[in-house]
């Protein structure tokens, strides 16, 4: 079930009411039906694929307990920890991953003049979200393993956890310190949590429909043609990706949060403005959080971080960055695109710049950016937006072409709308909400934090307008992230 | 949790009257002025009417319409005398013209293009297939009579259905029903219909939203006509002239030969009815020839009709025989 779509309209004001009327009394009871809820949403598109879910949650569960059995000989618990990683990477492999490796063997070997018929390429679909739901099992015991976190004996509250969902299918992915313990205990409703819910709902719409979709099909044009397309236009294309991705990933997990905050869930932040980043280390500290943190605390630090000599801790930031990439989908742009961000990122961990914008945003103590501040986001926002060159693609060679178009058409000819809408309604909207962002920086839960009411209201029913003006039924409305 | 639920309630309706005010404000729902069935069971709409209809969810096509005393959309009203020459543009709604200001429709064009010698009368209205065509010509016999050209759109894939005329009484009555009136009245209602926002929710109670969907949304006009329905349309064809007549000598019929089959042009050959084709024109094009948002003929598709056929007329008003 799509967050965009009639059915869910209908889902969550049902689900909703049973859940605060019907079984507010028990919180048991509210996780069974949690469960259902959630089973019943993810089975919407595939039921198939549901078994998969619930094979993760008895693993991760079992495994947590024998983690938890053994703490005290680490050699066993760790044997239960890979049994863990084992279980869901493999699956994830499996799913996400076994045609590309058997691409990449075959054209490995055509490389060096061999031809092997591509016998073994399977018809595999990918299940939806489930690179992060089992990145959520898998901190879970992981956090057991290093005594963050004692198992659960709850196996509906842990089963409610894997399958809450607001955030199943495209996150944030959720730490089970966070969630977990929100799940087994009591939960009581809350006036101020379900209005900001709502309102981050709203805007969430807002990014999705609005920002997004009425620029796919812009951004599908250009990727599709580039090849007859000047360099100004590929620009234009490229940066109203970089647009489009945020508005379609953001929007979802504004969504996702204002779900959860309806159910008196909260979850963690997952975008914290990251168009207005300084330099890249902290677009990461901004961009995708739950993603960047899981990595950060289950990889990087393992791998010892930043407190080793500088020539590994560069190698602990590639590793990051090139899985990272890996994670978003089996394809060699992605890891390139990976590698990129982490060309981007050394740098500024080399100039020890990486945790300096860390507490403070983008014209932290003054109405306006200072000019420094505007070049440094002009040049993150290019450096980003250039990488998502490769994040686009279909492939690498396209890519590159892409690039080679800009630079040998390197000319300006006006850009006219696929399907001939004016171009300048795009433009306008979009630099209304680059401003309104900039406005609200210092809140991303709370996007209509104003003292007035009238004022409220006026953005309430403005963003409304906005999305029946930009509504387009023949737009593709499924989220971009629901392919990682 | 009571108020939460009451707030909301009240938010929702106060963001929804806001909306209603809005939409009204800035024109974007479009007007569909009454329809009616006269005294001679012909389907038009109410006389004296002007509006504005609109196309697109940002107004993107906004055209002012005037239906007239004779209840169709045209800049002039129907006085057909012995002295001018008039041409008939009978038509669905490419003719109706809803897509463009009535002041610049495909009629005004023609008038342009002959330099004001003739007068141009449009029946256009919405939904007209040959049946109501041919029976309108056949129930103001008397004005037909004094007009010397008549000129029939036909879009074969849909206009050759029936064979008898019979005057759609339940449409006029579900457009009267109380749901429509609703519809009408409350714009923000009228402005989601049309954009499509409503649809979902449509299908949903339909129980179409479980069915597989077609891919192609903006190939509104692209039909195949399959095989055996060929023969049907050529029958439903010969029946309407036998009932309705056919003045072969000043009746053409405009058409796309692309999107009509080789049996039917060929059987107007051979009964000498004249046809005239648009597909040359339309195919020789570089530039779109429709709107964005349907597939009715933008201002250069129309540019382009009033071309073919005021260079038609002139030719057959210099060479014409059959009187």
């Amino acid at each position: 079930m799509l967050f965009n779509s009639i059915e869910f309209l209908i889902f969550l004001p049902i689900v909703f009411i049973l859940y605060w009327f019907v079984f507010k009394n028990n919180t048991k009871i509210q996780n069974v039906f949690i469960i259902f809820a959630s089973y019943l949403f993810y089975g919407w598109w595939d039921w198939r694929f549901l078994f998969l879910i619930f094979l993760s949650t008895l693993v991760d569960y079992f495994v947590g307990q024998k983690i938890y059995e053994h703490l005290d000989d680490r050699k066993k618990a760790r044997y239960w920890l890979w049994a863990s990683m084992a279980f869901n990477i493999g699956m994830l492999g499996f799913f996400k991953y076994s045609n590309f490796f058997v691409d990449s063997f075959i054209d490995m070997f055509h490389a060096f003049g061999y031809d092997i018929k591509s016998t073994w390429t399977l018809r595999i679909i990918l299940p939806v979200g489930i690179s992060f739901y089992t990145f959520q099992t898998m901190s879970y015991s992981f956090d057991i393993y290093y005594k963050k976190l004692k198992p659960t004996k709850d196996f509906l509250a842990f089963t409610a956890f894997v399958s809450f969902f607001p955030q199943l299918v495209a996150g944030p992915i959720e730490r089970a310190s966070n969630l977990l313990s929100q799940i087994t205990n009591k939960r009581s409703f809350n006036y101020e949590q379900a209005t900001n819910g709502l309102k981050l709902i709203l805007w969430g719409f807002f990014k999705k429909l609005v920002i997004a979709d009425s620029l796919a099909p812009i951004v599908d044009d250009i990727f599709a043609n580039y090849h007859s397309y000047p360099a100004s236009t590929l620009i234009i294309g490229v940066c109203l990706f970089s647009f489009q991705v945020y508005g379609d990933f953001s929007g979802y997990s504004d969504i996702a949060i204002g779900t959860a905050k309806l159910f008196g869930v909260e979850l963690m932040s997952n975008f914290k403005f990251p168009n207005f980043s300084r330099n890249v280390a902290e677009y990461w500290q901004r961009w995708h959080i739950s993603l960047s943190t899981w990595f950060r605390h289950y990889l990087y630090i393992p791998m010892g971080g930043s407190r080793v000599s500088q020539l590994r801790a560069i190698r602990n930031i590639s590793v990051i960055f090139l899985v990272s990439g890996f994670w978003h989908g089996a394809n060699w742009t992605f890891i390139f695109w990976g590698g990129l961000h982490a060309l981007f990122y050394i740098p500024v961990y080399l100039m020890g710049r990486n945790r300096m914008y860390a507490d403070n945003v983008v014209g932290e103590k003054t109405l306006l950016p200072t000019p420094i501040e505007i070049l440094q986001v002009l040049l993150t926002f290019a450096l980003v937006t250039f990488s998502r060159i490769f994040f686009r693609s279909p492939s690498l060679t396209d890519s590159f072409q892409f690039i080679n178009q800009i630079v040998t058409n390197f000319s300006y000819e006006p850009y006219a709308h696929p399907m001939g809408y004016r171009m300048l309604d795009f433009y306008v909207l979009l630099g209304l909400f680059i401003f309104y962002e900039y406005l609200i920086r210092k809140h991303e839960r709370e996007p209509f934090r104003f003292k007035s009411k009238v004022v409220r209201f006026l953005l309430y029913t403005s963003v409304i307008l906005a999305m029946l003006l930009f509504y387009d039924d023949g737009v593709n409305r499924s989220f971009i992230y629901f392919q990682f | 949790m009571k108020k939460f639920i009451i707030k909301t309630c009240v938010y929702v309706l106060l963001i929804l009257i806001a909306l209603e005010l809005m939409v009204r404000a800035l024109h974007l729902y479009t007007e569909d002025p009454p329809r009616f069935i006269d005294e001679y069971g012909v389907e038009k709409r109410v006389p004296s009417h002007t509006g504005y209809a609109v196309t697109g969810n940002r107004n993107q096509n906004f055209s002012k319409f005037h239906i007239n005393n004779a209840g169709f959309n045209s800049f002039r009203e129907f006085k057909p005398t012995q002295e001018k020459f008039e041409i008939a543009l009978i038509g669905d709604s490419f003719i109706e013209g809803f897509h463009q200001d009535y002041y610049d429709s495909t009629g005004k064009k023609i008038e342009r293009a002959m330099n004001d010698t003739v007068e141009v009368y449009e029946y256009g209205y919405a939904g007209y297939d040959l049946a109501n065509q041919m029976h309108l010509i056949n129930a103001y016999k008397d004005q037909f009579e004094l007009i010397d050209e008549i000129i029939i759109y036909l879009n074969y894939q849909s206009d050759l259905e029936r064979g008898v005329y019979e005057p759609n009484t339940q449409r006029i009555a579900m457009l009267k029903s109380t749901v429509f009136r609703i519809r009408d009245n409350i714009k923000l209602l009228a402005y989601g219909s049309k954009i499509g926002i409503v649809d979902p929710l449509k299908k949903l109670v339909t129980g179409q939203a479980f069915q597989e969907e077609n891919s192609g949304g903006y190939e509104t006009n692209e039909i195949v006509v399959p095989q055996h329905k060929d023969q049907e349309y050529l029958d439903n064809f010969k029946n309407l002239v036998e009932l309705y007549g056919f003045d072969k000598c000043k009746t053409t019929i405009l058409l796309d030969s692309r999107k009509t089959s080789e049996s039917f042009l060929e059987y107007c050959k051979q009964n000498d009815i004249k046809y005239l084709d648009f597909a040359q024109a339309f195919e020789k094009t570089k530039k779109p020839v429709t709107l964005i948002y349907d597939h009715h003929w933008n201002n250069h598709g129309r540019d382009l009709i009033a071309q073919v056929i005021s260079n038609y007329i002139g030719t057959i008003s210099k060479n014409k025989k059959c009187e």
